[in-house]
């Protein structure tokens, strides 16, 4: 947010009807997106954790069904054409391409907005070289960067969490460096500094924690970013081992099948990030909403 | 000189600084992190001798800073190396392949645009209703979505069930050879060879992927737009307006759109730089011959001249989309300038 947009004094509301509907309405939209955004993800969470105790079948074994089954009974999601159970692998793949997101974005924001923090509170030679060095990144097209490192550093868990994390710093650093601009000179932190904190404890006791609602925010959106890439890497065969029920490894291997009319088991791996990526959406749209209350929608 | 003109000169001056940080960024990350690529060009049986003659003539037997001193020198008259696949110059590579994918882009971003903002307005204007949810609906999942996905599930519909398009084999039927190469952009190249045939085989092969791509654009447009649009709708000015008696459509396009355009510019700068760099998944799935699937091959293969020439063209297309967007700013809107 500039700080134009904090200064700005809020637009009055036009009629009386106005004044009541409104603020209602966008509270209504705003709970509702966080609810639903907040139970899909529990939603996943719960289904990656029960894969781990319990799938339909074994994901990994091929051979359960005879290799393309439609969806039936026996099989509510068909299976793919080694005749592993489609089911089962998405149950599994929810582990990886959730757990790879969060504790990507995890990564990204502790460290990028430490960065930020100091980048914007302290300024002077740190911030200008962070400055410059961020936008040299982010010149760089973030899905390309990631199939470079991996396709170099090798493909796996580890590695695929630690470019994705990489990828993300810089949106971070800009944020928080931001946020702390505007605020760095507001009467409360004015007031921690006269009550006689030091610097670092203000910047980051007393402004970060200011700050932390559009961080979070950000942070979903860019989860879904991280999911979506994670598929993306799996997909081109760069991201996990080829035989991992990741859902962008598992569109690929459904590809063939797809030509010749078995749409399953590419399209059911594509509602699963679609559910996924979709629910972050609305969780940092109603977290926007919530850490910015004069966010008109 | 002017005010303007000067701002335009500094922002212009800065691109300088920032290519320079994305060649270096580029060249050492290209060495480091892709090993060595003789492995790949020497025979297994290959003598060390061999192999030395291998690395001697990939240009990779000086130390690393001569390499790289070497590599500025080079790009200084756009020679970006040869690159180890195709054998032919990383330029005349480039060149070759910029061609599909800027014809798929525009398309592309054409689609999305002419989507993307009536689309959003059409969602500002009835907001908090019906036609608003729907395109929400449409938005989320149109970013939520992987573009790859997208893409195929569009296969299967309209190819392999319907039959109402052809399959993903690229910019042609395959056996079909292209017209004489003008402009590089087979919509147009069919026409100026006077085969109108071509011309619909052309446009029946690009509607697959240029829809993909459009969905992909035309969502985030939509939201930034019905976000502009609806802060746009509660300014003074707009009150103002209403309370002059109006009537809607001056209001929601004379003024408010026109208001509310600035940030949408923004992304669209900023989806183009990402589309003409060539979109890797979507080239990859409909076998386009862009450079998406070149820089695939190329990173497959450790292809470093090829990479770095790549990745070299796609940010200062990313800058240069940016820069474009700024300037386009000054020019537009008089507040930036004061």
């Amino acid at each position: 947010m500039s700080s134009d947009e904090v200064m700005a004094p809020p637009s009055l509301p036009t009629s009386q009807a106005q004044v009541h509907a409104r603020p209602r309405r966008r509270r209504w939209r705003t709970t509702w997106s966080l609810r639903i955004g907040l139970a899909a993800l529990v939603f996943y969470v719960a289904v990656a954790l029960l894969s781990l105790v319990w799938t339909p079948y074994d994901p990994l074994v091929p051979g359960i069904g005879d290799g393309y089954d439609a969806p039936s009974l026996a099989f509510p999601l068909g299976t793919d054409r080694l005749g592993s159970d489609m089911l089962s692998r998405l149950m599994m793949g929810a582990r990886y391409d959730l757990g790879i997101a969060l504790t990507a974005v995890a990564i990204a924001l502790t460290i990028g907005s430490a960065l930020g923090v100091v980048a914007g509170y302290f300024g002077g030679a740190f911030d200008t070289i962070a400055m410059r060095a961020v936008e040299i990144f982010q010149a760089f097209p973030g899905l390309l960067f990631a199939m470079l490192v991996v396709q170099a550093v090798g493909a796996g868990i580890v590695n695929v969490i630690l470019v994705l994390s990489f990828v993300g710093i810089p949106d971070y650093l800009r944020l928080a460096r931001a946020e702390i601009q505007a605020k760095r000179n507001w009467q409360y932190a004015e007031a921690a500094r006269l009550a006689g904190n030091p610097r670092w404890r203000v910047a980051f006791r007393h402004l970060l924690p200011n700050s932390v609602g559009p961080l979070l925010a950000f942070t979903s959106i860019n989860a879904a970013f991280a999911a979506l890439v994670t598929a993306s890497l799996g997909f081109l065969g760069l991201g996990l081992s080829p035989n991992t029920p990741e859902w962008g490894n598992m569109i690929a291997r459904g590809q063939d099948g797809v030509m010749t009319g078995q749409w399953w088991v590419s399209f059911f791996p594509g509602l699963a990030i679609l559910g996924l990526t979709g629910s972050l959406y609305l969780l940092g749209d109603a977290l926007a909403d919530l850490a910015d209350p004069r966010r008109r929608r | 000189m002017s005010r303007l003109g000067y701002m335009m000169l500094r922002r212009l001056l800065w691109v300088l600084p920032v290519a320079f940080g994305v060649v270096t960024l580029t060249f050492f990350m290209a060495r480091v992190f892709n090993g060595d690529p003789t492995e790949l060009y020497a025979p297994p049986e290959a003598t060390d001798a061999l192999r030395a003659q291998i690395r001697a003539r990939l240009g990779l037997a000086d130390p690393l800073p001569v390499q790289y001193v070497h590599y500025l020198g080079n790009l200084v008259h756009f020679d970006f190396g040869v690159s180890f696949n195709t054998g032919q110059s990383v330029a005349a590579d480039l060149s070759d392949r910029l061609p599909a994918t800027l014809e798929l882009g525009f398309v592309g971003l054409a689609l999305g645009i002419a989507i993307g903002i009536p689309a959003g307005v059409l969602a500002a204007v009835n907001r908090e209703r019906w036609p608003d949810f729907a395109l929400r609906g449409f938005t989320l999942s149109g970013m939520a979505l992987p573009q790859f996905w997208i893409g195929l599930v569009l296969i299967w519909i309209f190819f392999v069930s319907l039959h109402w398009l052809p399959g993903p084999v690229g910019r042609l039927p395959i056996g079909v050879a292209l017209p004489p190469k003008v402009t590089g952009f087979l919509l147009i190249d069919s026409l100026l060879a006077g085969r109108p045939d071509l011309w619909g085989l052309a446009l029946r092969q690009l509607a697959l992927p240029a829809i993909t791509l459009g969905i992909s654009t035309a969502a985030p447009i939509a939201r930034v737009t019905r976000a502009a649009m609806v802060e746009a709708m509660q300014s003074d000015y707009i009150r103002t307006a209403v309370a002059m008696g109006h009537g809607p459509r001056a209001i929601w396009f004379r003024y408010s759109l026109r208001n509310a355009l600035l940030p949408v510019v923004t992304l669209i700068g900023g989806i183009a730089g990402h589309i003409f760099a060539g979109a890797v998944l979507l080239e990859s799935i409909f076998a386009w011959p862009g450079l998406g699937q070149y820089a695939l091959q190329a990173i497959e293969r450790s292809d470093f001249a090829a990479l770095q020439g790549f990745v070299i063209y796609a940010s200062l297309l990313y800058v240069l989309a940016f820069l474009a967007v700024d300037l386009v700013y000054m020019l537009v809107d008089p507040r930036i300038r004061a």
